[in-house]
């Protein structure tokens, strides 16, 4: 599975701080990529970056082979990359299946007035209605997102990041927030996307939740990468748990 | 060169003026975020309120002024518990009070309009007209020297400007944040009502006042940034010297004279939005 | 909606104005004006969430410039509502590009001065523009030998008030209308999401601005005058409340606000004489502390 979204030489500094160093790895199709890390390790910087939050200052971001470096959020959701929000963002003057289906937005084509636009409606909604089963919202389909639990909110944001038809998508903490239960069911949803082919890259904190979901881990600490392979092979590594001080039960 | 001087007083009186309103915003702004477009209207309050208590009922200026003042304070204080507190209490978004605040603004200006006859009804000079311009310097320097010193040395200054940098922060430090609304609004209001009040003698208090003092208001605000109570005294200043000297100086017909605010406002807007001085950093 | 339905309310209230007198048929024009420019409006302001206060200097651009245009430059019809048209984009886009790279609100803000910049210039137009008195006294030039005037005017503002509906409705029930709402409701998810949010405000503002524009056109023949106090922010205040009250982000809500306050005033005269904006702030007030979805939400709950 060769890789499809790599990540060259990656730096970022906010003022004097480098959030970012230098950073390398690389995600393979299909895969389930851990992006790991203390507090403050570049995590989200990175994410960030990748989303099309903010640039890198150097590096380069290359996916299916084509730089993404510089492009805007949606620009990058256009060329196949989804993401979903750690604080749930949904928007909240639609119901559940709007909601998903403005996931699929560049999948429509341009003109709105043309009546393969009104066939594109129909089929995007019956496939919005099938990923609202998918990640466990059936049911709810024209609930208000008001009235959702914050696990349901979370699913929401999968459903809504798969109706785009990635080939990749970046999960920002999923499982922040989540009962155990809520754990399992986003743990099954996670290994079903990669299963579709689709590559995972996950930005995690939950060690219990990440480290048997993971095919491999990327272990960043203080915006570098200090260690990268299985997540069995990574957690034994010295490296990696003196980054962890302090914070070994996470480990 | 005593033309140029007449000119300067003349800007810098109504550069106090302006930056008076556009201190009404920056108090409310500040801590909530909102923008409230009723402090024209606030400021046609405090010039009614020039006309009710020292034009018909005769009281001695200092008098009327302080009372106009408080009355003001209070109409602030009101129109946040009225129109504000019950949406924030709903965590309704950001545009809600916004709007409300919009509602809020006819109703003041019909309020008035319902209860005067619609011409401009005269307000008295604190002292002979020759002198006013200076009165209002005085007075305008004076009330942003105790914001200033409100704000960089007391307590409760610092604690309004936690509000500004993190609500949710200065909330969990323990800063009553429903007091401090309370108390930006009031402020505001008082700042409008007084800026109505000194310029009304010149204008006349008319219920239609209040747009184009609010329109100037902000735009004194634009120019000199939100960040800081200097900031709307600048934004003011020069405001009022460009809409003098382009009045006095440039080729062009004096009723586009109205227009040099709103271009003003425009071009800062698009480009230069956040004004001229910086906020203070944390 | 069907295409029989749509024929059919075209019928039904284009043939109302032949059996209503002059006065009634006047207010009946003016109402259908409101109703359009609120629809408008609403996808501008409930549908997108973008706030904004040209969307009446819009009006008076589109009234001005086809009566200047026609009788001050002398150019036949079909170019002046062109050039109309053009103007007005020009200028939508002049003010959206670059207010839509700013946080919500200085659209807000550009488009007040805009608005009252409009006023100044109207008033100090001189021989252009009929300064403060403005332009009156002209007529509809003959199109194809027809004097298009009375009732048969009055199917044109009917064609004008449908054809925004449906073209709005269209719009909504697409996948542009819930990138709208999107961009209204959480625009960085709306840009995770692969929409252009930029791009969407600007088309939104252009799109209702420039139909604001064409309301204004054909509003300019309904008196045959056109002066600055009318298009004053007053009124753009109005739509606002008219959309508010009806219901932001709904159809239904903003013809039943404009409505609502369009007829308002005629009720209430006698009560309060002209002082009816007075009712309309506080009608605002209540809907946005009590019942924000606005009458079309206090419908929705009655129904259920």
């Amino acid at each position: 599975m060769g890789p499809i979204l790599e990540v060259a030489n990656l730096t970022k500094r906010f003022g004097g701080l480098t959030a970012v160093s230098r950073l390398d790895f690389e995600l393979r199709e299909g895969e389930i990529l851990g992006l790991i890390g203390p507090n403050g390790a570049g995590k989200t910087t990175t994410f960030n970056i990748i989303a099309g939050v903010y640039g890198a200052d150097e590096g380069e971001v290359r996916f299916a082979g084509e730089s993404i470096s510089g492009l805007a959020p949606h620009q990058i959701a256009r060329r196949g990359i989804m993401r979903t929000f750690q604080h749930n963002r949904p928007f909240g003057g639609m119901p559940v299946l709007d909601n998903v289906m403005v996931g699929a937005h560049t999948r429509f084509s341009r003109n709105p007035f043309s009546g393969k636009a009104s066939r594109e409606e129909r089929q995007q909604r019956q496939r919005a209605e099938g990923l609202i089963d998918f990640v466990g919202l059936a049911g709810l389909r024209d609930a208000d997102v008001g009235t959702l639990s914050f696990g349901q909110g979370r699913l929401l944001e999968i459903a809504r990041a798969l109706a785009g038809e990635p080939r990749a998508i970046l999960f920002d903490e999923p499982a922040a927030g989540l009962t155990p239960a809520e754990l399992d069911r986003l743990a099954g949803i996670v290994r079903g996307i990669a299963g579709r082919g689709i590559a995972v890259l996950l930005i995690e904190h939950d060690m219990r939740f990440l480290l048997p979901l993971a095919g491999r881990v990327v272990v960043l600490n203080f915006g570098a990468r200090i260690a990268e392979g299985t997540p069995q092979e990574v957690r034994s590594q010295r490296a990696v748990m003196d980054a962890y001080l302090g914070d070994a039960a996470a480990l | 060169m005593q033309d140029f001087f007449e000119l300067s007083l003349s800007a810098a009186a109504s550069g106090c003026i302006y930056g008076l309103v556009a201190l009404a915003y920056l108090l409310m702004i500040r801590p909530t975020g909102i923008i409230n477009f009723a402090v024209g209207e606030w400021a046609m309050l405090g010039a009614f309120g020039g006309f009710l208590l020292l034009t018909k009922f005769e009281w001695p200026y200092p008098v009327g002024m302080a009372v106009v003042v408080a009355l003001m304070l209070a109409v602030g204080w009101g129109t946040e518990r009225l129109a504000v507190r019950p949406l924030m209490e709903k965590r309704a978004p950001l545009l809600a009070p916004i709007l409300a605040l919009l509602g809020m603004l006819v109703i003041f200006r019909e309020a008035i309009s319902v209860s005067f006859p619609p011409d401009p009804h005269p307000v008295p000079y604190a002292f002979e007209i020759q002198h006013q311009k200076y009165f209002i310097i005085a007075v305008s320097a004076l009330v942003f020297a105790g914001f200033w010193f409100f704000f960089e040395k007391t307590l409760w200054g610092r604690s309004f400007e936690a509000v500004s940098l993190n609500r949710r922060a200065a909330a969990l430090m323990g800063i009553n944040l429903s007091r401090v609304t309370a108390l930006s609004f009031a402020g505001g209001a008082g700042a409008a009502g007084l800026a109505g009040l000194l310029v009304s003698p010149n204008v006349s208090a008319h219920y239609l006042m209040g747009v184009p003092l609010a329109i100037q208001g902000f735009t004194a605000l634009v120019i000199g940034g939100v960040g800081r109570v200097e900031g709307a005294l600048l934004g003011g200043m020069l405001l009022a010297f460009a809409e003098q000297l382009t009045t006095r100086y440039a080729p062009i017909p004096s009723g586009y004279a109205q227009g040099v605010p709103l271009l003003f406002l425009m071009i800062f807007l698009l480009v230069r939005p956040t004004g001229l001085l910086r906020a203070r950093a944390a | 909606m069907r295409l029989a339905a749509w024929l059919g309310a075209f019928a039904v209230l284009a043939a109302l104005p032949f059996f209503l007198g002059s006065y009634h048929n006047d207010v009946y024009r003016k109402l259908l004006l409101w109703i359009t420019l609120a629809l408008g409006y609403n996808f501008l302001f409930g549908i997108c969430g973008q706030v904004a206060f040209s969307h009446f200097a819009f009006y008076g651009i589109g009234a001005y410039s086809v009566v200047i245009l026609l009788f001050q430059v002398g150019l036949p019809l079909p170019l002046a509502i062109t050039l109309g048209v053009v103007i007005c984009v020009a200028l939508a886009l002049a003010v959206a590009i670059p207010a839509t790279r700013l946080e919500g609100f200085y659209l807000a803000l550009v488009t007040l001065a805009l608005a009252q910049l409009f006023i100044v210039v109207l008033n100090e137009g001189g021989a252009v523009t009929g300064g403060t008195g403005g332009i009156a006294g002209y007529r509809l030039p003959a199109v194809f030998g027809w004097r298009i005037a009375g009732p048969a005017y009055t199917v044109v503002i009917v064609f004008l008030m449908l054809a925004t509906l449906a073209l709005l409705l269209r719009l909504d029930g697409s996948w542009f209308g819930r990138a709208c709402r999107a961009v209204r409701d959480n625009p960085e998810a709306a840009a995770a999401m692969g929409v252009d949010v930029a791009r969407t405000k600007v088309i939104v503002f252009t799109l209702t601005s420039a139909l604001a524009g064409v309301a204004g056109m054909v509003y300019a023949f309904v008196d045959n005058t056109v002066n600055p106090p009318i298009f004053g922010l007053d009124n753009a205040f109005l739509i606002l409340f008219m959309v508010i009250v009806g219901g932001a982000g709904r159809h239904a809500g903003a013809v039943i606000g404009a409505i609502l306050l369009f007829l308002l005033p005629f009720w209430l005269s006698p009560l309060v004489g002209h002082h009816h904006q007075l009712v309309f702030g506080l009608f605002v007030l209540a809907a946005i502390l009590f019942q924000p979805k606005g009458l079309i939400g206090l419908w929705d709950r009655f129904s259920r």
